[in-house]
């Protein structure tokens, strides 16, 4: 499957643009929406959580944005993934395609989506004077971890949206549930010491902290941080790409 | 060289055996897979459609298929394809194959005929390098001129055709499987096509074909094949097997046809 895959690693990356380039084709403010999204969300939380909600974090919208972003790709990718085989059923059935292309180019043209956002984060921080860390360029780490994390759950969601069409709808519940319990609009200091060992059974802690360490702390994460991100991404992944693989030959007979 | 290529079959069925699987509930949400598992029902029903089958294609044949709906000729050539996977059994397919299943199966409707030539490519099988060395011979084909670059969601039908015949047919493969696609496009495209199926026959190439227009089997290949209730029926020269079809086609009884 993975051989399958290089071999086709053409396509993946065609399918990855098309999605970007059908994605903001018909809008006047076209590639500007990949940008403008991440911002106006992170307005409307910083407003609620540091003005009336009064959480006590110093440059609260930088706080948020460096756990937003990556969460908002998690999310996304997730969704579109998710969709990614029965949304070219009509295609596999007529064309022998590997199908993990399309889970996979789900996640790519995500991933272009989210180097965008990080535009809209410069300016944010020269905005606010906000110091840049040395420590930015460490960030493909956590976005590795990251990613093979979104595609592990990416080709298990996919697989599974194929013989129940519920799938696509318990995605989106178990993600705004899943947001509300990952550190994204707080961090573990907040939560009370007795149930953090639950939040600490969240992979996203693991995954998110990466990136708010690198951006809002400036700090190098430690190996410990950097280990458990990349094992849970790998879990993930195999699990996946395993459940996927096992099923794949039949999909053509349910999308 | 040549000898050995000509000894090694294009493709071969040994003992395939395939099942269709047709949901009969659709099991389309967890709620109904819950009553179901309590049930103990099975959702879906499979259907042999092939079992114990043999065929043997070498390169340079040109095969055509006959066959009541239904009796699983596109099957084969799915298989062939390789949409789909043989149960049992073993199939050994050589050579890059190209299917003209669907014409511009993979078309996207917001992309330009120009931007669907590079997607369309890719999931034949091509390389980028490859289609932009074709691209101006398929534009050339299709002879679409200005809606090259317009989204081919405003084509019509015939349009689409072309382009997507325009595509398969530059894949340059060394099998060719067509699955009645000629129905549409007009007589002047239509006998473009033939001109260039008739081009493959001559480089040599392996053609299967699906068809319900016995005339043209009959023109096109060297060898036919009738398919019934998914086994092989006849497989001889064309005009004897087509006979033998029609024939079988007219009684009166249609049960003749699964009994022979």
């Amino acid at each position: 499957m993975l051989r399958e895959l290089f071999q086709y690693r053409e396509l993946v990356w065609a399918l990855a643009l098309k999605e970007l380039r059908i994605r903001y084709k018909r809008s006047s403010l076209g590639f500007l929406w990949a940008l403008l999204n991440p911002l106006l969300m992170m307005l409307i939380l910083t407003a609620v959580f540091s003005t009336v909600m009064r959480i006590p974090v110093k440059n609260y919208a930088v706080f948020l944005i460096s756990a937003l972003l990556p969460w908002t790709f998690f999310s996304q990718a997730l969704t579109y993934s998710a969709e990614s085989i029965v949304g070219n059923g009509e295609l596999l059935k007529k064309v022998a395609v590997p199908k993990a292309v399309f889970p996979v180019a789900a996640v790519i043209s995500n991933s272009i989506n989210f180097a965008l956002s990080l535009i809209p984060l410069v300016l944010i921080l020269a905005l606010l004077r906000f110091p840049f860390h040395l420590t930015w360029m460490l960030m493909p780490v956590p976005f590795v971890a990251l990613v093979l994390f979104t595609m592990g759950c990416g080709f298990l969601f996919a697989a599974a949206n194929v013989y129940y069409r519920d799938v696509s709808h318990i995605v989106q519940l178990l993600l705004s549930a899943w947001f509300y319990l990952s550190p994204v609009i707080y961090s573990l200091d907040f939560v009370p010491a007795r149930f953090q060992p639950f939040f600490k059974l969240n992979p996203m802690f693991y995954l998110l902290e990466g990136f708010r360490g690198l951006i809002y702390y400036g700090a190098v994460p430690s190996w410990h941080l950097v280990a458990a991100s990349l094992l849970l991404g790998g879990i993930a992944l195999l699990i996946g790409l395993v459940i996927f693989a096992r099923y794949q030959d039949s999909f053509v007979f349910y999308v | 060289m040549f000898e050995s290529q000509c000894l090694e079959p294009s493709i071969a069925f040994e003992n395939v055996e395939h099942r269709y699987r047709v949901i009969l509930e659709r099991r389309d949400t967890i709620r109904e897979a819950f009553v179901h598992w309590f049930k103990q029902g099975s959702h879906y029903k499979e259907f042999t459609v092939l079992r114990d089958f043999n065929l043997t294609i070498f390169p340079g044949e040109t095969v055509g298929i006959v066959g009541r709906n239904g009796s699983g000729k596109s099957t084969l050539l799915k298989l062939m394809a390789g949409i789909f996977r043989p149960a049992g059994g073993t199939l050994r397919v050589r050579g890059h194959v190209a299917s003209l299943i669907e014409l511009g199966a993979g078309f996207h409707p917001e992309l330009t005929g120009r931007e669907n030539i590079e997607l369309n490519g890719l999931l034949l099988g091509l390389s980028k390098r490859e289609i932009a060395q074709r691209e101006d011979s398929i534009i050339e084909f299709a002879e679409l001129g200005d809606f090259m670059d317009v989204p081919v969601k405003q084509y019509s039908s015939g349009m689409y055709m072309r382009l997507g015949f325009s595509i398969a047919v530059e894949v340059d493969p060394d099998i060719l499987l067509v699955d009645e696609i000629l129905a549409v496009g007009d007589a002047y495209f239509r006998e473009k096509c033939l001109a260039r199926i008739s081009g493959f026959r001559e480089r040599g190439k392996t053609i299967v074909m699906v068809s319900h227009d016995t005339a043209l089997i009959e023109q096109l290949c060297d060898r036919v094949l009738w398919i019934d209730a998914g086994g092989i029926a006849a497989d001889g020269p064309p005009r004897d097997v087509v006979r033998q079809y029609l024939q079988a086609a007219a009684s009166p009884n249609p049960a003749s046809l699964v009994s022979r």
